[in-house]
């Protein structure tokens, strides 16, 4: 996959995977944003196993 | 041999031009370290919340900052860092704070930006800190999920927006109050003090901590010097933190308001605020955990005008507050019934706030570059804002959480111990640990 933004290093300024498509960086925050939550979610799920089995 | 002019100017040009990389790497390379500095501040606070903890509950404690740290660092890299760009002002949205938006061209690898990346880093270490600050007061009952939401909603929305208002060069609380916080007390300390106040209240104590009659029992940790270890660590990660409050500009330091300073500065007066807090509180409990939560209090207690005190006088600043934050963590306890388990209320809530107003009764009359001159009413004024920014969401999310049933540990879980409740590991297996202190139910502690 050529996820480069630049095809030359001479006057690169921003040059992340992704940086010249910023629905796509905006796409991969909503996605991270959802791995965190996911998480807490998860551990909540836990808790209330962990407290239930005692 | 005779150089013509243009060569020479060329020649000017290239000095120059290296000169200003080598003071932008110097600048990178110094925030870098500050923030490599300042994990010791998680280090410490890990070592020092689990040596507060009761055997039971040692892992379950330690797990809790290590999540803190880890959700933070994202949760400031989507909002954070826009939050303190966007709104200086106050609520409305300050031009050009797009930058910090996750998906902006400068929140990721760009050879024209050498500064965004390495202040995210430094302001993120700070986040975490502040989580870090409520998680040692609310050990041993708070629920692992509950915890994590309020940490990110402190590090990530509440404190730096408080930033944004009081520790920015445009920043409202400075342009219309002069206020004068080079150290961050306000916007860290005094915030996530009193969101932590917010928290405990909705939290309640730990079983046993209170008799029927009001009285109150002294519910020890299990290992007292991993816990002043873990002091140490957070006033050596202190250095961090106040050396990520200048400004490096290459040929001069400045305040985090543009105000001119110096490194030097900051070093006398930590090291005399550090000694000041730490004699204070040894004086007043002569108890060692307090001596080194007197070490905290000095730093916070003249970290608003450290750039401006004589550091005989920061010594007796710190000494005051020293002195004065163990005894109202005595009565937060005995009058109020606030269970916070290592005194984080009185030592960030409370130093903060007396550190702000010092500033504003000795330090009155200094000229800011933005806003009217320091003064007491401003600082007196801002305190009350920090305050309020802290405690409102505090107890506002706690409450959301309690009503949820996100906030608190069941009572059975409370008393056979977190660890054997949620942490698939054991935290001594091996080890010979008082009957006392152990996961057995059977075997409660005498303050229970």
């Amino acid at each position: 996959m050529n996820t480069s933004p630049i095809t030359s290093w001479e006057g690169a300024e921003a040059y992340f995977t992704f940086a010249d498509k910023p629905a796509l960086l905006a796409l991969f925050t909503l996605i991270g944003i959802g791995v965190c939550v996911w998480t807490i979610v998860s551990m909540a799920t836990h808790e209330n196993k962990a407290y239930k089995d005692m | 041999m005779e150089q013509s002019v243009p060569e020479l100017m060329a020649r000017l040009d290239s000095l120059e031009s290296s000169l200003s990389m080598a003071t932008t790497i110097n600048s990178e390379v110094f925030y870098w370290w500050c923030t490599a500095l300042m994990l010791a501040i998680h280090a410490g606070f890990l070592a020092y919340e689990m040596g507060a903890s009761r055997a039971k509950n040692a892992l379950a404690s330690g797990m809790k900052n290590l999540i803190a740290f880890a959700f933070l660092i994202p949760a400031f890299y989507y909002v954070g860092w826009w939050i303190y760009l966007a709104f200086p002002s106050g609520f409305s949205i300050a031009e050009g704070s797009e930058a910090g938006l996750p998906w902006s061209e400068f929140m990721g690898p760009n050879l024209t930006d050498n500064a965004s990346g390495i202040f995210y880093a430094a302001f993120t270490l700070f986040a975490a800190t502040t989580a870090s600050i409520m998680s040692g007061s609310v050990i041993e009952r708070i629920r692992i999920s509950g915890f994590t939401i309020l940490a990110i909603f402190l590090g990530a929305v509440v404190w730096i927006l408080g930033a944004s208002w009081g520790w920015h060069p445009d920043g409202w609380l400075t342009t219309e109050w002069g206020l004068h916080d080079v150290g961050a007390a306000g916007c860290v300390h005094t915030v996530a003090g009193f969101f932590t106040l917010g928290v405990l209240i909705n939290l309640g104590p730990r079983i046993g901590r209170f008799n029927a009659d009001g009285t109150v029992n002294n519910i020890d940790g299990h290992n007292m010097p991993m816990s002043l270890i873990g002091l140490m660590l957070i006033v050596m990660g202190f250095f961090g933190f106040l050396g990520g409050c200048i400004i490096y500009t290459g040929d001069m330091w400045t305040t985090i308001y543009n105000t001119p300073t110096t490194l030097s500065a900051f070093a006398f007066n930590t090291l005399m605020g550090v000694a000041g807090g730490m004699i204070g509180a040894y004086l007043v409990t002569r108890d060692p955990f307090w001596m080194m939560s007197g070490a905290l209090i000095g730093v916070i207690s003249s970290a608003p005008a450290l750039d401006l005190y004589y550091p005989g006088f920061a010594f007796l600043v710190s000494f005051a507050g020293g002195c004065i934050m163990p005894k109202l963590n005595d009565i937060l306890v005995g009058k109020f019934k606030i269970d916070d388990a290592v005194g984080a209320v009185a030592v960030h809530g409370f130093g903060g706030v007396w550190g702000l107003i010092a500033a504003g009764l000795f330090a009155s009359g200094y000229p800011n570059v933005a806003g009217p001159d320091i003064s007491f009413v401003g600082q007196l004024s801002s305190a009350v804002v920090f305050m309020i920014l802290g405690f409102v969401p505090g107890y506002a999310l706690s409450y959301v959480l309690k009503v949820v049933g996100l906030l608190r540990v069941t009572e059975k879980a409370e008393l056979a111990g977190l660890d054997k409740a949620e942490v698939p590991v054991s935290a001594y297996p091996e080890s010979s640990v008082p009957a006392a202190f152990t996961n057995d139910p059977t075997s409660p502690t005498p303050a229970e």
